[in-house]
């Protein structure tokens, strides 16, 4: 079970700059999927879970009729806003759903989870007949630090323990954050909060 | 001249006696450990384990859960039970051991049941037992039981694995 994900070092490391000050641009281009497979019980190095560039959690400008608190999340550019006051929001790099996994609506948190446990879907179980069908939650967990339920789906907003995956189309529909930023983002949001998934977000 | 001969000839024998005397108490010691060797038993033989465990009893269908600590066990065995509705299906090996997935290999193989030297039961392809691709066997009885994988990377990755009979129970 291992990473393939080779161009993505050099591809990465050549965009980097333009991804600062061009995050929208950049964001666009990466339409190329991760052909990743899920990695059970790794443990990312600290220096693995750090972001740079645009993918990086910050404040920018937003432009949104939406009230503070609101979640936004943009699956083209790959980004969730947390909407704040004065046209301001918080910005953190996701990775979403793979191609035939992406989906837009509207949904509110219905429930909160600190080591979620991990169920991996049917057809990943059919293309890894080796995995548990069930992983307790914890460090290593493809789960993450945290899961943010969205109403009666199967989705979720959640952490990962593969954060080279950030940025890119790799799951399958549910929206993935490192886990310092997931954790950052649970302690933000309580359960009821409005959540717009959108497949392209107009500033 | 004589008596030159006479005292180099007094000299050998006297050093072939040292030598003698020298090798003599070890010699000895050799045959008498050799006779007593002989005489009580002879070295003991490889002694080959027949595993503890039957493949039969791993064959059937199994929820399959994992966990990383050990706090987690009781609630992931009770998840285990609850996979039956996906289970893991362990079939007989057409030579005598069971049809199982080593770590990351999508494909089946075909695996035995090992005795190691410790004591412990371990599963993998035929050949020594405990070795990396192995994984210890715990914890059986006829309806659950419990692996861990010995390289430390596999054991890392995937913990603890619990697997609890589906159907009908003993």
């Amino acid at each position: 079970m291992t990473v393939r994900a080779s161009f993505f070092g050099r591809a990465a490391a050549a965009a980097l700059a333009a991804a600062v000050f061009l995050p929208g641009l950049f964001a666009a281009a990466q339409q190329i999927d991760m052909n990743v497979v899920d990695q059970p019980g790794y443990q990312p190095k600290p220096e693995e879970e750090q972001l740079s560039g645009a993918y990086e959690k910050q404040e920018v400008f937003f432009r949104t009729n939406e009230a503070p608190g609101t979640i936004i999340i943009d699956t083209k550019q790959r980004f969730l806003y947390l909407v704040q006051p004065d046209n301001r929001a918080l910005r953190y790099g996701i990775g979403v759903g793979r191609d035939g996994f992406q989906w837009s609506g509207l949904q509110k948190i219905s429930r909160k989870q600190e080591w979620p446990d991990w169920r991996p879907p049917p057809e990943m179980i059919e293309r890894q007949p080796y995995l548990p069908r069930f992983m307790a939650g914890g460090p290593g967990n493809p789960m993450g630090a945290r899961a943010l339920y969205l109403g009666q789906t199967i989705y979720r907003i959640h952490g990962t323990n593969q954060p080279q995956t950030i940025g890119h189309a790799i799951s399958s529909g549910c929206f993935r954050l490192v886990n310092d930023d997931v954790t950052d983002l649970y302690g933000r949001v309580p359960i009821g909060t409005k959540v717009i998934i959108r497949q392209a977000v107009a500033l | 001249m004589r008596g030159a001969v006479a005292t180099s000839g007094r000299r050998l024998g006297a050093l072939l006696g040292i030598a003698l005397r020298s090798t003599a108490l070890p010699l000895a010691g050799l045959v008498a450990a050799f006779l007593a060797g002989c005489a009580s038993q002879a070295p003991p033989a490889p002694v080959v384990t027949a595993p503890a465990i039957p493949p039969d009893a791993l064959v059937g269908k199994w929820g399959f859960a994992a966990y990383h600590r050990d706090t987690d066990r009781p609630r992931t065995i009770k998840e285990a039970k609850s996979q039956c509705n996906r289970p893991y299906v362990i079939a007989k090996g057409p030579s005598g051991g069971v049809m199982m997935n080593m770590a990351d290999q999508a494909e089946l193989s075909e695996l035995v049941l090992k005795a190691g030297p410790d004591g412990k039961t371990y599963l993998g392809p035929p050949g020594d037992a405990g070795t990396a691709d192995d994984r210890v066997v715990l914890d059986v009885d006829p309806n659950s039981f419990t692996t861990v994988w010995v390289d430390p990377d596999n054991a890392h990755r995937y913990g603890t694995s619990v697997y609890e009979r589906c159907g009908k129970r003993a």
